[in-house]
């Protein structure tokens, strides 16, 4: 089950983050938490997020737009990491003759 | 984290709050684990981190200089670090990267990997031509009887506003509903984009589901169990009557009909409750019972 915690509880964990940059990042649609019927709930990955958020704003003045681009690659590039990973395991786990047929063909395209 | 934090950050100890404020941040800004993938940074950014949030409190510093504390038990209680959740499946901020642009191998990724919004979060920009408006993706907590019945719910935009949600009956953890034109507005010509809601069930106190089955414990009292009767049982629709066996035992499974979600069936898995206080009938009469009527329900047990 996940676990969720509340605007007060998101603020109190994360010394970095106040209330209003939380409503900063809430209205730059940088940070997306779940809607319950009475108020916004946060997940743990998006405390995590918000860590981060609050460490590129205070250890490399990132601002609204910088921010919303640094994270927009941080995401794709996570989310890249994730299928490529998943894709590695896929593959290490076909027969030997199979993966020497990719690896000749992918030598063959990226050098 | 090393037992020196001056050593940790790279600073003397004779060094002012601002110099070490500066070690730290010139430390995370190479070595977050975030944006450094090499595990000796993140060891690095570790100790960093707990020897500044020692020696940034002039108090905590002045102890330990003074030799009233060590450096341990400093450690931050939890690093979150986001690329832990942001790699794992599943998470709601994953992006697409390029590839469902591309005519030959978006079908072939999308095969793969799903389909992923390009760009979740970013606001759509206008521009002097013709663009679909921005797809919105919410995640939406909805308590365990609209998903089971069905209902309305509202969210709250970012930009201001609600907007007033119908939730499917039998609606699953997981599921994603689609709002046709209710995503951000469209530039120029273009159509608004679509609005994604990703449904989380929160969990309800008794019932449980499977699928479109309900389950649910039913307490029943010891003379129930053992005389058998009709008891009211709690469905999502209300309470039903139930006819408890005679002889009823903890673990028993009873099904109802058509009970569940869309035609599924409620179970209902029985639960003996002892009476609050054992009192002095019930022990004379277990005694004597016991005397002539022992028996042994572990037997038979493997181990």
């Amino acid at each position: 089950m996940t676990r969720f915690y509340s605007e007060t509880e998101v603020v109190a964990r994360i010394d970095e983050l106040t209330p209003g940059r939380l409503h900063g990042f809430l209205r730059s649609r940088v940070v997306v938490p779940v809607e319950a019927g009475d108020g916004a709930r946060y997940r743990d990955a998006d405390l995590a997020r918000l860590q981060l958020l609050c460490h590129l704003i205070d250890c490399y003045d990132l601002r609204d737009d910088a921010l919303s681009l640094v994270m927009s690659l941080v995401d794709q590039l996570n989310t890249a990491r994730g299928d490529m990973r998943a894709v590695m395991q896929v593959l290490a786990e076909q027969p030997d003759e199979l993966r020497q047929r990719l690896h000749a063909d992918i030598r063959a395209r990226r050098g | 984290m090393a037992s020196d934090p001056y050593a940790a950050l790279g600073v003397a100890r004779t060094a002012t709050d601002a110099e070490i404020k500066k070690a730290y941040r010139g430390i995370a800004k190479t070595s977050h684990p975030d944006l450094n993938p090499d595990p000796a940074a993140q060891d690095r950014f570790k100790a960093a981190s707990a020897a500044y949030d020692l020696l940034k409190d002039p108090e905590q510093r002045r102890r330990f200089d003074a030799g009233e504390i060590d450096a341990q038990g400093q450690e931050r209680p939890q690093q979150r670090f986001y690329r832990e959740h942001a790699e794992a499946s599943g998470n709601p901020y994953a992006q697409g990267y390029g590839f469902e642009g591309d005519p030959d191998l978006s079908d072939v990724f999308a095969d793969l990997f799903g389909r992923r919004g390009a760009g979740g979060f970013r606001q759509g920009r206008a521009g002097g031509f013709d663009m679909r408006g921005q797809d919105y993706r919410f995640s939406l907590q909805v308590d365990f009887m609209t998903a089971a019945k069905g209902g309305k719910t509202r969210v709250t935009l970012p930009e201001g506003g609600t907007l007033e949600v119908s939730i499917p009956k039998g609606v699953r953890d997981g599921q994603t509903i689609r709002l046709k034109g209710k995503g951000g507005p469209g530039a120029g010509q273009g159509a608004p984009g679509d609005a994604y809601l990703t449904i989380s069930v929160a969990a309800h106190p008794e019932f449980r589901r499977e699928g479109d089955d309900i389950l649910l414990t039913l307490p029943i009292s010891l003379d129930e169990a053992v005389l058998g009767g009709t008891v009211a049982a709690p469905t999502i629709d209300g309470p039903v009557n139930l006819t408890i066996p005679r002889g009823a035992t903890s673990g028993q499974r009873l099904r109802l009909r058509g009970r569940g979600i869309n035609g599924g069936d409620q179970h209902v898995e029985l639960k003996i409750a002892m009476p609050p206080q054992v009192d002095e009938d019930l022990v004379r009469f277990m005694q004597e019972w016991r005397g002539t009527h022992g028996y042994d329900p572990r037997r038979g047990m493997k181990t």
